[in-house]
């Protein structure tokens, strides 16, 4: 049964409840396959601004999905409402779009039964977590930007959701997940200082730490200088380099790969990033979001994906996978990039190893300008400062930049032990901060 | 599905609103929303999905001691409904204990309403086999052309049956239409490749929208242009007057002052997310953002456009109001919370949630670019050396909206006053103020085309804000054109 413990919170659909759905839609159903899956989720957020609370909501959403099939012809149902009649309902909606739709050549039947990883995807704290242990936080981190005269914006978030997969093939499974966030930009004036933080567990996300974090980066961008824009060397702290590599991990759709449409066709087996870097998935790590299986049912796994430098998996879709024959689908629910060789232990390490550099908190509105050769556009954010002879020496005013990361990531001089990085854009991952010489900034802003 | 409606939900609006009064909160309100959506999508010349969701459920919103709580459920029942109320109540209550400054809503008169979308054709009545073929056709046909390799095209359909009751006495009943239909193209050559895509506008009406819009005719053009638009050569780096079409502009007008405009952002809500404001509020009645040519217009009230739906999530009337007037900022996109902290005495009624179980929070209404007195053609004859620009591409802003870089979806280089050919790889960067100061002409109402977004993303956890935008062509001089390559 669910871990639930706010005392103002239903249950959630536990593994017995959501096998009597899917039975009762495998009952009801008269299609050749029948896949059903599951959400069902209660969050909640506080969100501060101007050292005040703006928005504070608490949601529950249960939905549940269902595709029928008949042949390759297949139709897809979805409803929040749990009720047996809406169901059955939904079952028939399904079957009515199946029987009108045409063949789809890529169908195919849902995954048989799979064996799973068992993962800690759930933290008995997060999930007795409610309006409270939110204000606990917002409160500390108000309080800490109070102190110091600033304004203090953010988040505070808890979630668990229960997701489960079944189909008339013998699949079936369930797990709950929680999830919590944290973020806050400090402001002082005009400069910003930023810092976020996401966990399974609710005890993990470290607020005072990223407090005084986002607190120290506004506190130094009261002095800003503008630089020209122009290439730099840049110490990126580990939030910019996933901005930059989740753009990357996008791109490595293996249909795209396959009909010539992405940035690494024809680069398997090549390399194409520095070869000290190694990208792997570790749906097992606790410090990343790791999850048991897929939306369509299939498992998680370790897997290597960029192995020192060399491009060696693509994200496929089912139907692709297997034209290549390709049993086992690897996942990329929890990626950790890492670099071989010496390292150095911190960003502070960074810094002061720099003669002078850019160092970037982190990227924001990251877009592809060019598919083709995957360069990328972005703007510097909440905390930009010009490093010299291994110190901070003021804040600069926002660039704008203009490059590829598989240009920049074969410009690699040093980096630290992989760090949690989650940004506004990305998942969460585990990557170094780094220094990357010749970077692009391709203009500047006003702040 | 269609045809279960939401079970007694004037008894549940009470129900929550009775214990919102009786806890002593000085504002309540209840959104009780039941949405269908349908989406078919085909890619490269099959049916990929066809998927219905039928998305139900209700939230509470209380303003006590002037802090906000909100709690929501997609549990429809006499036993739920308390519990999110009192949820909501608790919640408000513990805001209420770290406000400093206490919300006061700006008034507005109760109102008591039904809303629906005016269709010729209601879209969730037309078969499904027929608008299969319909996205099956049409990418048949774009592979057609040579050098085509890949191919999408998609319909997307939403009805909101939604209930709004206040605690100040206003009912409002809407039925809301929206819809929108696309396809694009895919050409490689000589290891690019490129794409082109074709859109109608998101619009609330009926499925007269697909039908109009000739995707079948539309088709080889499209494929055509992608194959012409990989072959293209590559620009060189400069000043260029720009030439920009409406669904251009469109994205242009959202980025660079829609967002600008939300007073929330230009007060810090979204200090940590979308970003602030370069339209600081001293900025107001005095600041130049654009030319004398540039007047842009907020318009919640012209009809099948997205923010044009009678009311808004506060139950305030939607309304007309200037944003920019002839080159000067002057107004804001406000809800009831944020208008009086400029001294308005009403919101512009632009607060607008994205579902049931999201609080509503300041959006872009319909901005629209106010018409000027040229023709296509007498704007494309006074360049010399020029780029015209076609439709969405890449496009990234800083978030306080002045250094932006914008792509296209097609263009044309403009050579002593005609279009000639297509080029590639066409990047513009420029700060909002001085790229709107660069604004000479404005084709007339004639040109006038509106676009629509159903994914302004805004708001923690993070929304989709729904707006339409338009404009006629309008014509920029000495814009910083740069390549599109890296390192340009």
């Amino acid at each position: 049964m669910s871990t639930i413990g706010h005392k103002t919170w239903p249950k959630l659909t536990s593994p017995d409840e959501f096998r009597f759905l899917a039975d009762l839609v495998l009952k009801h159903s008269t299609g050749d396959h029948t896949f059903v899956s599951l959400q069902d989720q209660q969050s909640g957020t506080t969100r501060f601004a101007n050292n005040q609370i703006v928005q504070n909501v608490d949601t529950r959403r249960g939905s549940l999905s269902v595709t029928v099939a008949f042949g390759r012809r297949h139709g897809t149902a979805v409803t929040t409402d749990f009720t047996a009649g809406a169901v059955q309902e939904t079952v028939n909606r399904a079957t009515q779009i199946a029987h009108l739709s045409p063949d789809d050549p890529e169908y195919l039947p849902p995954v048989k039964s799979q064996p799973y990883l068992t993962l800690p995807t759930t933290r008995g704290e997060t999930a007795a977590a409610g309006p409270a242990r939110r204000l606990e936080y917002t409160n500390e981190a108000i309080g800490q930007c109070r102190m110091e005269n600033l304004g203090a914006a953010g988040i505070v978030s808890s979630s668990i959701t229960t997701v489960g997969v079944a189909a008339n093939t013998g699949l079936f499974a369930h797990e709950e997940r929680t999830d919590a966030r944290f973020s806050l930009t400090a402001q002082a004036g005009e400069a910003t200082g930023w810092g976020a933080a996401a966990h399974r567990s609710i005890d993990h996300l470290r607020v005072q730490e990223r407090t005084l974090a986002a607190i120290d980066k506004a506190k130094r961008g009261l002095e800003v200088r503008e630089l020209p824009p122009g290439r730099y060397t840049v110490i990126l702290e580990p939030a910019a380099v996933a901005g930059l590599w989740s753009s990357l991990l996008w791109a490595l759709d293996a249909k795209s790969y396959e009909k010539g449409t992405s940035a690494f066709s024809g680069k398997l087996g090549q390399s194409i990033v520095d070869k000290r870097l190694t990208l792997r998935n570790l749906p097992t790590h606790e410090d990343l979001l790791g999850i048991g299986f897929t939306t369509e049912g299939l498992p998680t796994m370790v897997s290597d994906w960029i192995t020192e430098g060399t491009l060696t998996q693509l994200t496929y879709d089912r139907f692709t996978a297997k034209g290549r024959g390709i049993d086992k689908i690897p996942t990329l629910d929890a990626p950790c990039l890492s670099g071989k060789g010496p390292f150095l232990p911190t960003l502070q390490e960074l810094i002061k190893s720099t003669e002078r550099a850019i160092l970037v908190t982190n990227f924001w509105y990251i877009r592809a300008v060019n598919p083709t050769d995957l360069t990328l556009t972005g703007m510097t954010r909440d905390g930009t400062f010009l490093v010299e002879n291994g110190a901070i020496v003021s804040a600069v005013k926002n660039f704008r930049f203009h490059e590829s990361p598989l240009r920049v990531f074969n410009r690699i001089a040093s980096f630290t032990n992989p760090a949690e990085a989650i940004t506004s854009e990305t998942g969460k991952l585990l990557v170094p901060a780094m220094i990357l010489h010749d970077f692009h900034f391709s203009s500047v802003t006003r702040f | 599905m269609p045809g279960h409606p939401i079970p007694h939900q004037d008894e549940l609006a009470e129900l929550a609103l009775k214990r919102v009064v009786a806890s002593g909160a000085e504002y309540g309100d209840i959104r009780l929303l039941d949405s269908t959506t349908q989406t078919i999508r085909g890619e490269d010349r099959r049916i990929a999905s066809i998927r219905e969701a039928q998305d139900r459920g209700f939230g509470v919103r209380v303003l006590y001691h002037g802090a906000w709580g909100f709690a929501a459920s997609s549990v429809l029942s006499l036993e739920e409904v308390p519990r999110v109320a009192d949820l909501a109540i608790e919640i408000a209550k513990g805001s209420a204990s770290l406000a400093s400054e206490k919300v006061k809503l700006a008034d507005e008169p109760v109102h008591r309403d039904r809303v629906v979308t005016a269709r010729r054709i209601d879209p969730f009545a037309v078969a499904l086999e027929n608008k299969s073929a319909l996205l099956l056709e049409t990418m048949e046909s774009v592979h057609r052309q040579p050098g085509i390799v890949r191919s999408s095209a998609s319909l997307w359909a939403r009805r909101d049956r939604k209930l709004f009751v206040s605690t100040e006495g206003s009912h409002l009943e809407f039925d809301l239409l929206a819809l929108s239909g696309d396809f694009d193209a895919t050409a490689v050559h000589d290891g690019r490749f490129a794409s082109r895509s074709f859109n109608t506008p998101h619009l609330r009406t009926g499925y007269e929208l697909i039908e109009d819009a000739h995707f079948l005719a539309e088709a080889p053009r499209i494929a055509s242009e992608a194959v012409e638009k990989v072959k293209a050569p590559t620009t060189e780096p400069g000043l260029y007057d720009l030439v920009l079409d409406p669904e251009h502009l469109s994205l242009m007008m959202h980025e660079s002052c829609g967002h600008p405009s939300e007073l929330d952002r230009a007060l810090g809500y979204e200090a940590n997310y979308a970003g602030t404001s370069f339209l600081t509020t001293e900025k107001r009645g005095t600041f130049r953002y654009g030319s004398p040519h540039v007047s842009l217009v907020a318009d919640n009230c012209e009809p099948e456009t997205l923010a044009a739906t009678g009311y808004d999530d506060d139950g305030v009337a939607c309304q007309q109001w200037d944003i920019v007037r002839d080159g000067i900022f002057v107004g804001y996109c406000t809800n009831r919370e944020v208008a009086p902290k400029i001294g308005a005495t009403r919101s512009h009624g632009s607060n607008r949630a994205d579902s049931w179980g999201s609080v509503p929070i300041v959006r872009i209404a319909n901005i629209g670019l106010e018409p000027g007195a040229a023709t296509l053609d007498e704007l494309l004859a006074d360049v010399k050396q020029g780029i015209y620009i076609e439709g969405h591409g890449s496009y990234s802003i800083d978030q306080r909206r002045y250094n932006f870089q914008f792509g296209g979806d097609a263009f044309w280089l403009i050579e002593k006053g005609k279009r000639t050919h297509m080029v590639r790889d066409v990047v513009y960067h420029g700060i909002t103020p001085e790229f709107w100061s660069s604004c000479d002409g404005i084709a007339d109402r004639s040109h006038r085309r509106r676009y629509g977004f159903i994914t302004c993303g805004k708001g923690q956890p993070s929304q989709s804000g729904w707006m339409t935008h338009a404009a006629s062509h309008a014509r920029f001089r000495n814009v910083n054109v740069i390549g599109g390559q890296a390192g340009s």
